[in-house]
């Protein structure tokens, strides 16, 4: 078997969509219970000359929104490909925002599962971050009706 | 393709359809939270447009303090008799019950006078490779979580002064929260923190000096 065809195959197909799904669900909740919290951390990726600081707060309350509905389907098998792609593309953004972050030599928690999760940015985060896309991955790919 | 929810066989117009619907009913639910939560109590759910965290500076505060528009004054001077007090010739600060920002000349004047604790947050290697005179060094990582530590630590009767090297010093900032959290009184924020330190070209420690030491 193939490297590809093993990453295509059913069976990983679904666990890795599980473990996306049990990812997004456990790192929206916390940031439900305290979005003022994570409008905090947003602020201190410093995305201003993107991303104007006047939104932060809708970011923050509608993210984690999005983050459980996709870890929702993820987990329970309804749409879970439309679950994976959102899944991938949030983390794209979020990889891209710590890259950002470490390489303006940014040092702060990322906030990134709520306050409990406190990790401060660093290379150990950016690993996690690919790992977490590369699951994503995975988790998108087709399966054949 | 016959049952709507599908199982992972969803592409092209229905898998980006499925996206567009998660993305939008999530977006919903956040703003429907946060309206239902704000019809509440309007302190507990987040302003529509965010405003960043601010502290007010010492000189707001003194201006307040002598009446409005006044230019400040000389605060009162601290007994020189007094060991643990503030040495004389440093204004003494107020206890406002929140960190107060502080701009390098009063840090200097504070730094020179050993007017208050002075606390490094960032990583143990950072500060070795360079600090504030006098300054210790209390990770934000390892303290923030350790109250009991926040707790313990001796303010000397002084007023603590923390700093920190971000672009903005954020953590500083909710490191001061947070010994104000712990019972500590007085805390400053430096929030030019080491760079602007370093550009003034002010003295600068290095090694590892241990807490407390």
């Amino acid at each position: 078997m193939s490297a590809l065809a093993f990453l295509r195959h059913p069976t990983v197909r679904r666990v890795a969509q599980l473990g996306a799904g049990v990812i997004f669900i456990a790192a929206a909740l916390p940031k439900i219970a305290d979005l003022a919290s994570f409008a905090g951390s947003i602020h201190n990726f410093h995305m201003e000359p993107v991303i104007p600081v006047a939104v932060v707060n809708l970011l923050a309350m509608t993210i984690p929104w999005i983050e459980l509905l996709a870890g929702l389907a993820l987990i329970s098998n309804v749409k879970p490909r439309a679950g994976a792609v959102v899944y991938t593309g949030l983390m794209v953004v979020f990889t891209v925002a710590v890259v950002i972050a470490l390489a303006r030599g940014l040092s702060f928690e990322c906030g990134c599962f709520g306050k409990a999760g406190a990790a401060t940015l660093g290379t150990k985060k950016l690993l996690e971050n690919l790992g977490m896309l590369a699951l994503g991955v995975v988790a998108s790919t087709e399966r054949r009706a | 393709m016959d049952r709507w929810w599908s199982d992972g066989t969803e592409r092209g117009g229905v898998l980006w359809g499925g996206v567009i619907a998660i993305v939008a009913t999530g977006a919903f639910l956040g703003i429907f939270q946060n309206a239902l939560v704000r019809a509440g109590s309007k302190e507990d759910g987040l302003a529509w447009k965010y405003e960043a965290p601010k502290l007010e500076t010492l000189e707001d505060i003194m201006a307040k303090q002598n009446g409005g528009s006044a230019p400040p004054t000389p605060a009162p001077m601290v007994d020189p008799n007094d060991p643990l007090g503030i040495p004389a010739g440093v204004t003494d600060i107020p206890d406002v019950g929140r960190p107060i920002e502080v701009t390098v000349t009063k840090v200097r004047e504070l730094v020179d006078k050993k007017g208050a604790v002075i606390i490094d947050a960032r990583d143990a290697p950072e500060y070795a490779a360079g600090h504030i005179p006098g300054a210790i060094n209390m990770p934000f990582d390892e303290v923030i979580t350790d109250t009991a530590r926040l707790e313990a630590f001796d303010q000397q009767g002084k007023p603590i002064l923390v700093y920190c090297g971000g672009a903005t010093c954020e953590l500083s900032m909710k490191l001061g929260y947070a010994l104000v959290a712990a019972g500590k009184t007085k805390i400053l924020v430096y929030t030019g923190g080491m760079p602007e330190w370093t550009a003034m070209q002010y003295p600068i420690e290095q090694g590892a000096k241990p807490e407390g030491a």
